[in-house]
């Protein structure tokens, strides 16, 4: 593919002025919608993801219904006007594909076994794109979860790295993802210290991919970090207004 | 896993954690609602918050989210009547012990499970739009089955199958204010009175 831009300069500062090291600025905040049971959304760069979860209710149809344990049910969509040109609002392949992969990297981390015969569904809505979206999904998501009570092993943080203009960096925007040389996301449950979601695109050495994970994982590890600032902040909001209210 | 030994010092009742998070071991505490245990570390499964209860040697996690409910074999649900049919009275659960769901379930009674006593006609035990408290006898076949045996079990609140108001108690049967139409139904011990 023909380079247009430099992807790092002479100084290792990347296109959005990052650091090659750097995460971009990721703002969380739990439960904002109040229809659904469980919602967050994420603010990461330019990307905008609202994520929201109804259940553990009634499976339609009825035979789905997993006799030992709740179906979990992802849908990962972008809306039409998250990217510059206009998508067609019907899941395209590559929005199947992500909701399966992010419903398995979530998937070890709930206690599905708590509530048979019953579904989860969980909705992932892409406002506004700008590369790594699946990642940012995969964090909103886990957060919407918690939020709407469903029993977890964990909290789920993904970020990713790769490899842009031969430096290995973390969590990639839309431009070094499509003219980068490499993207690996990584979902993460830092409790465990367990990886529930890898995947690579391109080509790079063993070296370079295990500078990638490192790199990846310690993305997460900040995520992680804000992730329960976001819950605190909402609960710590919600108690210091019951206790205000008992004290009048 | 390097730290599974957690520092005394950031850790207090009360304290706010989120799942996955650290509240001790298996040798300090042993493990109550909220939490659950994997490699012999005590952690919370849900945002909440901590409670140690030194005297017991317990921990546990008040739930700060939703608490779920989720119909279990025993468990007492109330829901509306959604169909009648001559075996089976198809009931919408909306309320599971004392919580009410977010959406619904939907159970089954089956003639057999209507009274301790025979029961004549399923169309003169249930009625569309009743409100029914059940219990939950079976969550096999992909359906949840309720049985209304028992006094406090049966019809809370029925609507005139004539004119849709609400019927009263008359005797060992319900009477329309608005119409006069007398009906009968499994009616449980408190009907009308409001408690759910």
């Amino acid at each position: 593919m023909p380079k247009k831009t430099k992807l790092v300069n002479s100084k290792g500062i990347r296109t959005d002025g990052r650091k090659i090291d750097e995460l971009r600025p990721v703002k969380l905040e739990v439960g904002i919608l109040s229809n659904a049971d469980g919602s967050a959304y994420i603010e990461q760069g330019k990307n905008k993801i609202l994520a929201a979860v109804y259940g553990p209710g009634e499976v339609h149809p009825r035979h789905l219904a997993l006799p030992d344990r709740a179906l979990l049910r992802c849908r990962y969509h972008m809306a039409p006007f998250s990217v510059q040109e206009r998508k067609s609002p019907a899941p395209s392949r590559r929005e199947v594909e992500l909701s399966k992969v992010i419903r398995e990297a979530l998937q070890p981390a709930i206690f599905l076994e708590r509530f048979p015969r019953t579904s989860i569904e969980l909705f992932i809505e892409v406002l506004q794109a700008d590369g790594g979206t699946r990642c940012a999904g995969v964090t909103v998501a886990s957060l919407a979860l918690a939020d709407a009570g469903i029993p977890m092993r964990d909290l789920v943080v993904a970020c990713a790295a790769g490899k842009a203009d031969g430096h290995i960096v973390v969590d990639l925007n839309d431009i070094e993802d499509k003219e980068g040389e490499a993207d690996v996301p990584v979902a993460y449950m830092p409790n465990f210290d367990a990886v529930s979601l890898l995947q690579m695109d391109g080509i790079l050495t063993i070296e370079e991919f295990e500078q990638a994970i490192s790199l990846a994982l310690d993305g997460c590890r900040k995520i992680y970090a804000l992730q329960k600032e976001a819950l605190k902040a909402k609960y710590q909001a919600i108690k210091e207004e019951v206790e205000g209210a008992e004290e009048e | 896993m390097k730290d599974v030994l957690v520092m005394n010092e950031t850790r207090q009742s009360g304290q706010f954690v989120v799942p996955g998070q650290k509240l001790g071991i298996i040798e300090e505490f042993i493990p109550n609602s909220g939490t659950f245990v994997e490699n012999g570390v005590i952690r919370s499964k849900n945002v909440g918050y901590m409670l140690m209860d030194f005297a017991n040697k317990k921990v546990s996690v008040y739930p700060a989210a939703r608490n779920l409910n989720v119909p279990r074999v025993g468990s007492i649900i109330v829901g509306n009547t959604t169909g009648v049919q001559s075996s089976l009275a198809i009931i919408r659960i909306k309320k599971v012990g004392s919580k009410i769901i977010s959406g619904y379930f939907t159970g089954v009674i089956h003639i057999s499970d209507v009274s301790f006593r025979y029961t004549d006609s399923m169309f003169e035990s249930f009625k569309l739009g009743d409100l029914v408290r059940a219990k939950v006898i079976s969550d096999k076949n992909h359906t949840y089955h309720l049985s209304t045996k028992g006094e406090k079990l049966g019809v809370v609140l029925a609507y005139c199958s004539q004119c849709g108001n609400v019927l009263s108690l008359k005797g060992r049967g319900l009477r329309c204010e608005a119409c006069g139409n007398v009906e009968r139904r499994k009616i449980a011990s408190d009907y009308g009175e409001g408690t759910l």
